[in-house]
């Protein structure tokens, strides 16, 4: 039997507690405001400033850098997110001002400091600090910060290194894709991707390595980055390579490539009794290919029991010009298979209707 | 000088745009949201619209095509400001009545070249 006391005290201290929790909030909100409008008032001689910073031709730059650089530890606090922000905003003279003016303030050097903080937050914010200003001579010190122990600073580091653009980055960025501590394959693709056609050499040594993320990995950034001369690599990848993920990153990057070389395997991909995903992936790159000789194959899988791996070929064979078209209204008026007749009057119903530029050519799986 | 509308609501860039074109002799008037550009636009006269692409509420886009659809403002110059990872929106852009884009990062040069070339371009 529950005490009648209980009951009153419960009812009693529920709204209590209510009343507390609503005055915390509304006491941390108004707090919050009050700094955010003392960190404008503080900000707003020196932003004026900065705006002027950013418009103004090289010859008048020095001496607004000289106006706002000895900026007191408070106003500095409260400019300091503009300044961050602004960066990855701006470009050309206007960027190279606001590096500048980091570099007056000694925050590349205090950055590279508190890459070593106790704090994962200040880690962090200097991570990404950092790789806004492209500050070189931190690669080595964000390399290491790929295995730290908090997750979001590694995700940071491997952005910032992306943004940085210093090739030495690579096999730390595929060795982060494995181990205990690692990052996300979506954040190591951006950030190797980002690194640009000189990380090729180092990205390509990755199709060695015998963990199938770090080749599939490195595969996808070779096409994107559209590493040609490594075709016959990733060919042999679709060919030989053992775990669908790792041929089906090399099938979309053959598609990426466009070189010849890639219509065989490519084909190949497409036969039945290969895995449904990679067959799909197949028919997309030999679209994106455009080579004709891959009519023929793509026209016979569009009455496959598979929707995703008919659909795409429906596309791809759009995107093969007038003999893809010619082959998809030979289908569509077919009475032998109205499987295909389907989907080919579906593709054709797109292309009149214009939105085959809106989809991707590959049907989503 | 020239009456240059802004719309953007990241505030960084609507001051820093308003102050390069106010530093170029242009009357700037900006706000932050595409319901408040599309009700300026309708209530005064500009002679050239930035807008940005992804706004809460209304778009870029959206006002782009408010602006073409009402015959007092189908004529007016419309620029869309985008980010590099939007680069996609710009064929939907012009699609919607968009007479250029700039992507950002820009310089503020550049954005200043693109207005006076723009403003140029229609005075002929």
């Amino acid at each position: 039997m529950i005490h009648l006391g209980f009951v009153t005290q419960a009812l009693l201290f529920l709204p209590g507690l209510g009343l507390v929790l609503s005055l915390l909030i509304t006491g941390t909100r108004l707090v919050r405001t009050y700094r955010q409008g003392r960190r404008r008032r503080l900000a707003a001689p020196v932003r004026a400033v900065l705006l002027e910073l950013l418009c103004a031709p090289e010859d008048e730059q020095s001496e607004l850098l000289d106006r706002i650089a000895p900026a007191d530890k408070r106003t500095w606090k409260a400019l300091e997110p503009t300044v961050a922000a602004m960066l990855g905003k701006v470009s050309g003279r206007a960027r190279t001002a606001l590096v500048l003016l980091y570099e007056r303030r000694g925050s590349p050097a205090d950055a590279v400091a508190r890459l070593r903080s106790r704090s994962a937050a200040r880690r962090g914010r200097a991570a990404q600090v950092l790789g806004r200003l492209r500050h070189r001579p931190a690669t080595e010190s964000l390399c290491r910060l790929l295995d730290d122990r908090d997750r979001e600073v590694r995700l940071t580091a491997a952005r910032a290194l992306g943004h940085i653009g210093d090739p030495v980055a690579v096999p730390h960025l595929l060795e982060s894709l494995h181990g205990k501590r690692t990052v996300p394959p979506a954040v190591v693709t951006a950030a190797l991707t980002s690194l640009g056609p000189d990380a090729v050499p180092r990205v390509a040594a990755g199709l060695g390595d015998p963990a199938p993320l770090v080749r599939a990995v490195a595969i996808e950034v070779l096409g994107v980055t559209g590493a040609i001369t490594r075709t016959p690599d990733i060919v042999r990848a679709l060919w030989e390579g053992p775990e669908t993920e790792v041929r089906i990153r090399a099938a979309r990057a053959l598609g990426r490539l466009g070189m010849p070389d890639g219509l065989e395997p490519l084909l190949a991909g497409l036969r039945p009794g290969q895995p449904v995903t990679l067959r799909t992936v197949a028919a997309g790159a030999l679209g994106n290919l455009g080579a004709v000789a891959a009519t023929g194959p793509l026209k016979e899988v569009l009455g496959d029991a598979d929707p995703h791996v008919a659909g795409t070929a429906a596309r791809a064979l759009l995107r093969l010009g007038p003999a893809g078209e010619a082959a998809l209204r030979e289908a569509a008026v077919g009475r032998s298979d109205p499987r295909a007749a389907a989907q080919a009057r579906a593709a054709l119903a797109e292309a009149a209707v214009g939105s085959t530029r809106r989809v991707p050519v590959e049907v989503v799986l | 000088m020239a009456r240059v509308l802004i719309a953007d609501d990241d505030p960084d860039i609507r001051d820093l745009v308003a102050f390069k074109l106010t530093q170029n002799g242009h009357q700037i008037t900006a706000v932050e949201d595409g319901m408040a550009a599309l009700r300026a636009a309708r209530e005064q006269p500009f002679d050239l619209v930035l807008l940005d692409i992804r706004m809460p509420g209304m778009s870029g886009l959206d006002v782009c095509r408010s602006v073409r659809a009402a015959p007092e403002t189908a004529s007016l110059p419309v620029i869309l400001i985008t980010a590099r990872s939007q680069e996609g929106d710009v064929e939907l852009g012009f699609a919607a009545g968009a007479d250029d884009y700039i992507v950002k990062p820009f310089s503020p040069r550049e954005l200043s070249s693109r207005v006076a070339a723009m403003l140029s371009r229609v005075e002929r």
